[in-house]
């Protein structure tokens, strides 16, 4: 009964939030203290590994506190070897993905609307095929490629491009809905732009947020990717990471927790741009970060 | 007669680099897989590879990689709707913005940071573990160890569970609160306003959410690889295994087998996806 007063004040009042809410919480039987101890409890689950982390990074397996396995890390050269082969192999999926994915976005939202959906069923289909399989297929079909391709990282910057295109193409995508690309192409071309200058001077800037984001998106993969790597036995970053933890586990951790918070602190920076520039379309911005969580 | 022309000629130049890019680098390494799936190492059609994959110990890996992806689907499906119907009651504002924010970070962590982390959590020498210890309890010495399915499913959980609460958000805030005045005007009681309004609204992206844990549960290599070692028989560490020649020789085209499975299974569950996941749209309009 006092439901009832309550959502039909709530209605009366233009069905204020805070009604609808209360109805909510009623029916799915949910009080405040159901609130407090779930999210208190998933609230430990999350941050404890952090914690954690910090301390055995500088704590280890006995018990005194030393901060030596950061400054190990800076002293082996394999850190910084590492690190620069992901970083070089970064530049190139994130270069061939900005020129791959942008003016297929942009040509099909001009010409074939209709042909976006099943662009973006091509762009999920990796989702299907599990890394360790790809780098089967790869190292199968692609065996007889010269040295400079396949005995080099070269192999990887192409294949990361697929690979993370179920988290780019949307974000690219995402970017490319919320601007009016038809308009805007019309005014470069009335005012004599040829399509070169129109892509990398008129839609390229205004797409900016979104493929901002698609290469955050494809170096966060590319310095997260182990299977391909480390079964193809290049050296990046990931897999120098599980050389260290064979051995030295507090270097490893101390290792994993800045390449955590960096992670981390990239998608909160990449959710907030996207929420900026995208406000009306926030619910894009949290799809495709729901659908990055398969880069392992 | 105009007409006919325009249709005839629907542009498509434009996808031909996107697709034939995803064609090259992921269409032929899948495609020589199931190939080779079944060939002999001779180059003849044979169905000894499917045959051996299926049998002894790949089939365990089988069981037990499903076995592993069903047990942590299961969980972080339900722990995150629980979460998921905790922040839906709650009134907008930062704390709620917050946890939503949280979500879609920590569903974007995994990976050997996240092995790493949770070494330093549950490990023998892990903060959990040790201050169990000093609590008395030996967690290790009760059988559990980090290191095996049971660890796995837990550090699963870490990005597993945000993902279903981004996923099931949506559709629990896009119950219509009319629909339950109504039901209560009409004196219905909790539980059958769970059974005919919640219930038939939440259960397609629930399924679908779940379908989709699971692939990713199965699929995940890193993690596993990182925190075990290869020591625990999941078919991706079998898969790695053979790429690496850390077994008997003359295996020829087993990978590839295995491989075939992977794809079947992820498969038919992506099938699965699509249509429930069609279904799931239908109310939240």
């Amino acid at each position: 009964m006092a439901t009832i007063t309550t959502s039909l004040q709530g209605s009366l009042q233009g069905s204020s939030e805070k009604s609808v809410k209360a109805v909510h919480g009623r029916v799915l039987g949910v009080g405040r203290r159901y609130r407090t101890v779930v999210l208190v409890l998933t609230a430990l689950f999350f941050l404890v590994p952090v914690v954690a982390s910090l301390r055995y990074s500088v704590v280890g397996n006995n018990n005194s506190i030393s901060f030596s396995s950061y400054g190990a890390i800076f002293s082996d050269p394999q850190f910084f070897s590492s690190l620069f082969t992901s970083f070089k192999i970064a530049i190139g999926t994130v270069a061939i993905t900005v020129f791959l994915v942008t003016p297929t976005v942009v040509w099909a939202r001009l010409r074939r609307p209709d042909l976006m959906s099943a662009l973006e069923s091509v762009a999920l289909l990796p989702l299907i095929v599990p890394s360790v399989v790809v780098t089967l297929g790869i190292l199968s079909a692609f065996a007889s490629l010269p040295n400079i391709i396949m005995g080099s990282p070269v192999i990887l910057a192409l294949e990361y491009v697929v690979l993370a295109l179920p988290y780019t193409f949307r974000s690219i995508d995402a970017g490319a809905g919320a601007i009016d690309i038809r308009t805007l192409v019309e005014a470069s071309r009335s005012l004599g732009g040829g399509w070169i200058a129109t892509l990398m001077r008129v839609i390229i800037p205004n797409l900016k947020s979104g493929i901002l984001s698609a290469v955050f998106l494809s170096t966060a993969f590319v310095f997260g990717e182990f299977a391909v790597a480390s079964l193809m036995s290049f050296s990046t970053f990931p897999v120098w990471l599980v050389q260290v933890g064979q051995d030295r586990a507090s270097e490893s951790v101390a290792l994993s927790v800045v390449a955590l918070l960096l992670t981390w602190g990239g998608l909160v920076a990449v959710s907030i741009a996207g929420l900026r520039s995208t406000r009306r379309r926030s619910a894009v911005i949290e799809d495709e970060l729901f659908a990055f969580g398969e880069q392992l | 007669m105009a007409i006919k022309v325009l249709r005839r000629r629907k542009p498509i130049l434009g996808a031909v680099p996107f697709v034939a890019y995803v064609g090259i680098f992921l269409g032929i390494p899948a495609g020589s897989v199931v190939l080779n799936a079944f060939r002999s190492q001779s180059g003849s059609f044979t169905l000894s590879n499917i045959h051996s994959a299926l049998s002894g110990g790949y089939r365990q890996s089988f069981i037990q990689s499903l076995k592993l992806s069903v047990i942590a689907t299961v969980i972080a499906a339900i722990a995150g709707l629980l979460v998921a119907v905790a922040v839906v009651g709650m009134k907008d504002g930062a704390l709620k913005r917050a946890i939503m924010a949280a979500s879609g970070v920590f569903a974007n962590t995994g990976g050997v940071p996240l092995a790493f982390s949770f070494v330093a959590t549950l490990g023998n020498f892990g903060l959990i573990t040790k201050i169990l210890l000093s609590g008395g309890v030996n967690i290790y010495s009760g059988g559990f160890t980090l290191y095996s399915v049971t660890g796995l499913v837990i550090v699963y959980q870490y990005f597993m569970i945000p993902l279903m609460v981004l996923v099931m958000i949506p559709p629990l805030e896009g119950l219509n609160s009319q629909w339950f005045e109504a039901a209560q005007t009409l004196g219905a009681s909790w539980p059958t306003m769970w059974r005919s309004i919640v219930a038939p609204v939440i259960m397609p992206p629930f399924i679908a959410a779940s379908l989709l844990l699971f692939t990713d549960a199965f699929a995940a290599y890193a993690t596993a690889a990182a925190l075990t070692s290869g020591t625990i028989p999941l078919v991706p560490i079998q898969i790695g295994s053979l790429i690496q020649g850390n077994v008997v020789a003359n295996q020829g085209n087993l990978g590839a087998a295995l491989g075939l499975g992977m794809i079947v299974i992820v498969g038919v569950v992506a099938i699965a996806y699509v249509f429930v996941s069609r279904r799931s749209n239908r109310w939240l309009r």
